[in-house]
């Protein structure tokens, strides 16, 4: 067995698991945090993405042996009992999910982006998407719900 | 998945110990972004996996008195970001870009790339045009050797089980060289390219093509370079007429397939295409602009 201890979402966690755990089953299936979806499994469609010490990674493609003492960042960790995270909030107001499978993996790369590059342009967006698929909206609500989220963490607009 | 043992190194030299001491049937698990998909399609069924990703000795990014050394556990982000690399070798950090995505690029490691040893590899033809240079650790101390001669084949490079990829160097004499890199793929995101180019150049006296140096993947069982394309130029001057001579000669230089994502024919088509292309791009960043 592999032990790992880890930060998840600012809480340190522990657990005893196969070596051939990958970071998401341990997610999933030890600490229950089933936000972080089972795609691909292979690292082609983004919606188990985590950010794993400030960026963004597929969380099916890394062994839970490595993301011993890492910090973790995963869509449960986003939104407070209050409030969500205004990506979250702009994501329900432009409408930008249908089936919403890929949302966790998608709203987790946007953070990744906006928290390095808070004024992106939309081909940096498009750049910062192209690792998540999502076979329902044809991206153009989730682009702008971005740069919206931006203005908003920018300071330049009131959230709705 | 199937069952293996996990265990983690510091260091380079921890690495090639506990690669010799578990071998033969051990691997080498650095970004993951292709060892972690084999690993659970079962074409790697390794009695250990040795981690490296906490080797700090295999990281960094520094110009030192051999040239630019770019440590093998680069990620292809982390040469994106470097500000020396995109002031020198802009090639590199458009290479980089055109891998996989956002998400594997922040994993996915230059020497994973280089060992993985896929002919499509994208960071294989701008440091194959630059001449850079790879270094080996095993139990018997470090070996140095050309990109050409660590490729072997398609997924198999010179590296025995208990030997670890340590660097890559870029020599000094050709630090800021002006070099193009040209992917053809289908979509920008996750897409491996049909082929990609590159070409390396200075202007010599008169206006004349001097150490000029091409190389193609995608087109032959590893990244290769062009040497008809690149004999025809050396000393001749730079003109349109003999970038596109040098496309049709590159052609000949490659032996590439017919697979599902492309014909040999439109692969031959791409070559021409893509070699005068860099060429080009190569010569205009060599003007200065």
């Amino acid at each position: 067995m592999t032990d790992v201890t880890l930060t998840i979402n600012g809480e340190e966690r522990s657990a005893s698991v196969p070596p051939e755990t990958s970071l998401l089953r341990l997610l999933r299936d030890e600490f229950f945090l089933t936000g972080s979806k089972l795609g691909c499994d292979v690292g082609d469609c983004g919606a188990c993405t985590v950010i794993v010490d400030g960026l963004p990674v597929n969380a099916c493609l890394m062994l839970a042996g490595q993301v011993d003492g890492r910090d973790v960042v995963t869509i449960e960790g986003l939104a407070t009992l209050e409030d969500l995270h205004p990506i979250q909030k702009a994501f329900e107001e432009f409408a930008s999910l249908q089936c919403g499978f890929c949302g966790p993996g998608v709203i987790i790369a946007a953070k990744g982006l906006l928290d390095r590059n808070p004024d992106p342009t939309k081909e940096e967006i498009k750049d910062a998407l192209s690792g998540n698929l999502c076979r329902c909206t044809g991206y153009t609500k989730m682009i702008e719900a971005v740069q919206d989220a931006a203005r908003i963490l920018r300071g330049e607009k009131e959230a709705a | 998945m199937r069952a293996f043992d996990f265990v983690s190194a510091e260091s380079a030299d921890q690495a090639v110990s506990l690669l010799s001491e578990h071998g033969p049937n051990v691997i080498v698990l650095a970004g993951g972004t292709d060892i972690l998909v084999d690993l659970k399609h079962a074409k790697h069924d390794p009695d250990v996996v040795v981690d490296i990703t906490r080797a700090e000795d295999l990281k960094g990014i520094e110009v030192n008195d051999e040239g630019l050394r770019i440590g093998a556990l680069v990620t292809h982000t982390q040469i994106m970001d470097d500000p020396y690399i995109q002031e020198n070798f802009p090639a590199l950090v458009h290479a980089a870009h055109t891998i996989g995505a956002v998400q594997t690029r922040n994993l996915g490691t230059l020497g994973g790339n280089l060992v993985t040893c896929v002919p499509s590899m994208d960071s294989g033809p701008a440091l194959m045009a630059l001449e850079a240079e790879v270094t080996v650790a095993g139990p018997d101390g470090t070996r140095r050797m050309g990109l050409e001669e660590f490729f072997v084949g398609p997924r198999k490079t010179v590296l025995e089980h208990n030997e670890v990829l340590l660097d890559v160097i870029i020599p000094r004499k050709n630090l800021a060289k002006p070099t193009d890199f040209l992917k053809f793929g289908l979509r920008k995101g996750q897409a491996l390219a049909l082929v990609n180019a590159a070409s390396a150049l200075w202007i010599g006296e008169g206006n004349a093509f001097k150490d000029v140096k091409i190389s193609l993947g995608a087109v032959a069982p590893t990244v290769i370079r062009a040497a008809a394309a690149e004999d025809f130029l050396e000393g001749k001057e730079i003109t349109p007429e003999n970038m596109a001579e040098a496309g049709r000669l590159a052609v000949e230089d490659a032996k590439p397939i017919d697979d599902f994502r492309a014909s040999a024919s439109y692969r031959r088509d791409l070559i021409a295409v893509l070699t005068k292309r860099t060429l080009d791009n190569a010569y205009r960043l060599a003007q200065g602009g």
